[in-house]
């Protein structure tokens, strides 16, 4: 068992473990696809969430890798879609004891972290007066914004720091800076207000932060990234 | 593990991920998918139906066609290495804008690495041009004076066109759905040999997005050798809107050599005025208007050298005065004739008084072979029309040998100085034909 567990926890449903880590809140079992939740020291059965789809995703559960020297691994997965595609959010947890999203969308990365609402409360427009194109200013990063859609949580797998109820539709814009910077902001399932949860970081590529291990695909072969330690 | 699971785990995607093979739902032709489930849409090679993968994994129609199949320049599900990323290409989409009344397609290879996500391969059909696309780790900032361009990572990027690209052909698979008939806004911006594009796509839910892309110049002979393509690519014509200039990428070559020829010549018109020595083989300061002649040795036996006849003459008033100088090989007997001319001309037209000419005269001439001549002078001396001819001009004549001939120092820096200026003209030809192909040509 892994030595970092916590008093083994079980599926309600299933009665398999479920190793809670962290500050995970949430935790898909991965026998049964029951949400698992804690508060405290109660666990509640959520139900089960809708199938996750392969999205062909080279990110696993328990993949590492090192962002600015710290050391994180890949403790939980949400998947969104959109009208016309979806994306993941993986959930990971820093050797330091911080954690952070690495967003996964049509081969395109970034890992973030939560800031403070105060950052941006009232300083951006409301969602639906934002725009694709618009730049604005968020903790000091000018940003533009790339990406405004809603999307709907649609599965999810491993541990999460929240509850998520499948299918909520919430509302987001994704903004990237001058310098590489990537901020989502995050309006929730009413838009009507200016209010997101920001979620600042950078847009990164795997090779960069080294992840292994990582999935396999047929017909290709995965030798290491340069100068970084292969999947064992 | 736990003791006893109740049942093993089934989808934790340590599996590998497979290729499948299905049947298109619209004309049962057979379709592969190699795009791993990363696919939103797949086009059915044979029909054309745009197809998307349910989340049973059923395909459902999203759109159905009929419609022939199309030859792409390359084919789907080639695979190839380019910047030492292998990949294959999953999908293909043709599109097209139209600038004033006329059509340019083009057709985008969709290319796919499972670790390192997507690019593009763009291939131009009008020109045959080739470039390479990637996402955009960023955004570019637009700057707000002069030619309107976006800058990058401090590179500057200049607006080269903006179009609305419409999808007219789909083939294969894409990790977002694309439909024919779609549109974008594009706009290209570039700092050859790259590029950033912006596209810009609303979706029909009120979805908007952006996406930057950085694109850069591949040859055609590059795409042809990492997907071992047969034969030869398609010919290109012009210049691609990345395509590097040559005079640019050679112009820090071609000064550097411009210096050094420059502190070679700079040395070598030392040396060479150091070697002259200038030296006075006849001069006559009181010569009338008679003929005189005098033996003189101009020179080493055996070598050449350059003479310089300086003739004066004065004082004249609206008068001209000639000599006329031959020198007479004692050895061959052949001649070498050369003459002077001094002038002075003045008087008043429309109130200003004007005066020309001048009464001294510098000639040279080279190739003179060393040894002893015979000098002939011959002066002639006139005046303007109704006025007498002078009668006591004084003349001189100085001869000297070996004197600086400029002309040995200046076409050699002519000569210099064409490289540069040849080269920075062809670099203006070569962005002049490039950017006719943009928004900004002369002529549109």
């Amino acid at each position: 068992m892994d030595p970092y567990a916590q008093p083994q926890i079980q599926c309600p449903q299933c009665g398999a473990p479920a190793p809670f880590r962290g500050a995970a809140v949430s935790l898909v079992c991965e026998f049964c696809d029951s949400t698992v939740v804690r508060t405290g020291v109660d666990i509640k059965l959520v139900g089960k969430v809708s199938a996750l789809v392969d999205n062909g995703s080279p990110i696993i559960l328990g993949s590492r890798g090192r962002h600015h020297g710290t050391p994180f691994e890949v403790m939980g997965r949400l998947q969104v879609s959109y009208s016309r595609g979806n994306w993941n959010e993986w959930y990971v947890e820093f050797a330091d004891g911080t954690v952070g999203w690495l967003a996964d969308a049509q081969g395109q990365y970034s890992i973030v972290r939560v800031k403070d609402q105060s950052v941006v409360a009232g300083r951006v427009p409301t969602y639906p007066e934002l725009d694709v194109n618009m730049v604005l200013t968020i903790d000091g990063i000018e940003a533009v914004v790339v990406d405004r859609r809603g999307g709907a949580y649609k599965g999810a797998e491993g541990q999460l720091p929240f509850e998520a109820e499948p299918g909520m539709i919430f509302h987001g814009v994704d903004l990237r800076g001058w310098n590489g910077e990537f901020i989502s902001l995050d309006y929730g399932t009413n838009p009507n207000h200016a209010s997101p949860v920001p979620y600042m970081g950078e847009a990164i590529d795997l090779a960069e932060v080294g992840l292994h291990p990582l999935r396999q695909f047929e017909g290709w072969r995965f030798t290491g990234w340069q100068g970084q330690p292969g999947p064992t | 593990m736990a003791a006893h699971p109740p049942q093993a785990p089934r989808k934790l995607f340590r599996e590998p991920a497979q290729t499948e093979s299905v049947q298109c739902p619209a004309c049962g032709a057979p379709i592969t998918l190699r795009g791993f489930g990363a696919i939103e849409q797949v086009s059915c090679s044979h029909c054309g139906s745009e197809l998307s993968p349910a989340d049973s994994g059923a395909l459902q129609i999203l759109q159905q066609h009929q419609r022939q199949r199309q030859q792409s320049v390359l084919p789907l599900y080639a695979r190839g290495t380019l910047d030492g990323i292998e990949s294959e290409i999953i999908g293909i989409v043709w599109r097209q804008c139209e600038v004033d009344g006329v059509v340019y397609p083009w057709q985008e290879f969709l290319l796919f690495n499972p670790y390192k996500g997507y690019r593009w391969l763009v291939y131009q059909m009008t020109d045959g041009q080739w470039s390479l696309g990637g996402a955009l780790a960023g955004a570019p900032k637009a700057q707000a004076s002069g030619h309107k361009a976006v800058v990058f990572k401090k590179e500057r990027f200049k607006h080269f066109q903006t179009s609305v690209a419409h999808v007219s052909y789909v083939e294969g698979e894409f990790p977002w759905q694309v439909r024919h008939g779609d549109h974008a806004i594009a706009h290209d911006y570039v700092a050859p040999p790259v590029g950033i594009s912006i596209e810009e796509q609303t979706t029909e839910e009120g979805g908007a997005d952006v996406n930057f892309t950085q694109m850069q110049y591949i040859s055609a002979a590059d795409v042809w050798k990492a997907f071992g393509a047969p034969g030869s690519p398609p010919r290109t014509s012009g210049v691609g809107n990345l395509q590097p200039n040559p005079w640019k990428k050679g112009a820090a070559l071609l000064w550097a050599t411009f210096a050094i020829m420059i502190v070679v010549w700079i040395g070598a018109c030392w040396m060479y005025l150091q070697a002259r020595d200038n030296q006075v083989v006849f001069e006559k300061n009181d010569l009338g208007l008679q003929p005189f002649s005098q033996e003189i040795e101009v020179g080493e036996k055996g070598e050449t050298t350059t003479l310089e006849l300086k003739f004066t003459a004065r004082p004249l008033s609206n008068q001209w005065a000639y000599v006329d100088v031959m020198l007479v090989s004692q050895v061959s007997e052949e001649a070498i004739g050369f003459g002077a001319t001094a002038e002075e001309w003045h008087g008043v037209s429309g109130g200003e008084s004007w005066r020309e000419g001048s009464n001294t005269e510098t000639v040279t001439v080279g190739g003179v072979e060393g040894g002893k001549y015979l000098l002939q002078i011959t002066p002639q001396a006139g005046a303007a029309a109704g006025k007498p001819a002078p009668t006591d001009l004084k003349l001189a004549v100085r001869i000297r040998r070996d004197v600086v001939l400029l002309r040995y120092m200046v076409l050699p820096l002519l000569f210099i100085i064409a490289f540069p200026i040849i080269g920075f003209m062809a670099g203006r030809v070569f962005e002049g034909r490039r950017w006719a192909n943009s928004d900004y040509a002369p002529s549109s």
